[in-house]
């Protein structure tokens, strides 16, 4: 069983960011290929960002809550290098795809 | 008083690049001397990106509508379709790591390798990330100057 150094919450929300970043970047494509999307985005709190951040933002901690019941409440195991490639290539990924889309696709 | 505010964002954002690259240095010798540092700090930089965060956004939402139309009309309308876009959107991501800074902080860096490396990944990350939203700020900023000079 693999285990680490990092206390319960690194690691629930480490996992939580990466996934989340990837999410962000799918709201991204979505929103914008979609009018239906956007607009209703646009009327829950009167801009399409703010909605956006405050999705975002909710989907993290609830995430991370969950990572963190994980194991009946120990949270998930995971190596501390295998949580850093995980994080790290959740914010690159991310990155790549809202780069990529509003470069090549928009 | 627009100006003012948009200015505001900047140098909260800058506060918050300043203290990543500091975390940096410090969790690269961390030790339980300046463990106590690197934990304030962390929050440090959480708080000054929030508050960039909230600034702008304020801004973005009720002001920008206004610079926006000078750049789509002006020589460089790719500073508002392509860099207010991207940043608008990978700026959410600089947050989520920044208020990840005070948890990842709390582990013992001292003693567990994982952690200051965790840290490393994390701060580094926040720097340059930081650096490349205040690069596309200056390009937008450039987008209104250059659709004024032309009007």
């Amino acid at each position: 069983m693999e285990n680490t150094t990092l206390s319960k919450n690194s690691v629930s929300f480490g996992l939580a960011l990466a996934l989340v970043c990837i999410i962000n970047a799918i709201i991204v494509v979505v929103k914008e290929k979609s009018d239906a999307v956007m607009n209703g985005m646009k009327k829950i709190t009167g801009h399409h960002w703010t909605t956006h951040t405050v999705m975002v933002l909710a989907l993290f901690f609830l995430f991370a809550w969950g990572f963190g019941r994980a194991n009946n409440g120990k949270g998930t195991t995971i190596t501390g290098n295998r949580l850093i490639g995980t994080l790290v290539s959740g914010v690159v990924i991310a990155g790549l795809i809202i780069v990529g889309f509003y470069l090549l696709a928009d | 008083m627009n100006e003012i505010i948009l200015m505001t964002h900047v140098l909260f954002g800058v506060g918050c690049m300043v203290a990543a690259v500091w975390l940096f240095v410090d969790v690269v010798n961390a030790n339980e001397g300046n463990l106590a540092r690197i934990r304030r700090l962390s929050w440090g930089a959480a708080g000054l990106m929030w508050l960039a965060f909230v600034v702008a956004g304020y801004w973005y939402v009720t002001a920008y509508k206004v610079d926006k139309a000078i750049i789509l009309k002006g020589p460089w309308p790719f500073a508002h379709a392509f860099v207010m876009e991207t940043k608008e959107h990978l700026v959410i991501m600089l947050l989520l790591l920044v208020t990840y800074l005070p948890i990842a902080a709390s582990n013992n860096l001292a003693t567990s390798k994982d952690a200051r490396k965790l840290m490393l990944w994390v701060t580094g990350m926040i720097a340059l990330l930081a650096l490349a939203m205040d690069g596309e700020g200056a390009i937008i900023a450039m987008g209104v100057k250059v659709g004024l000079l032309t009007k």
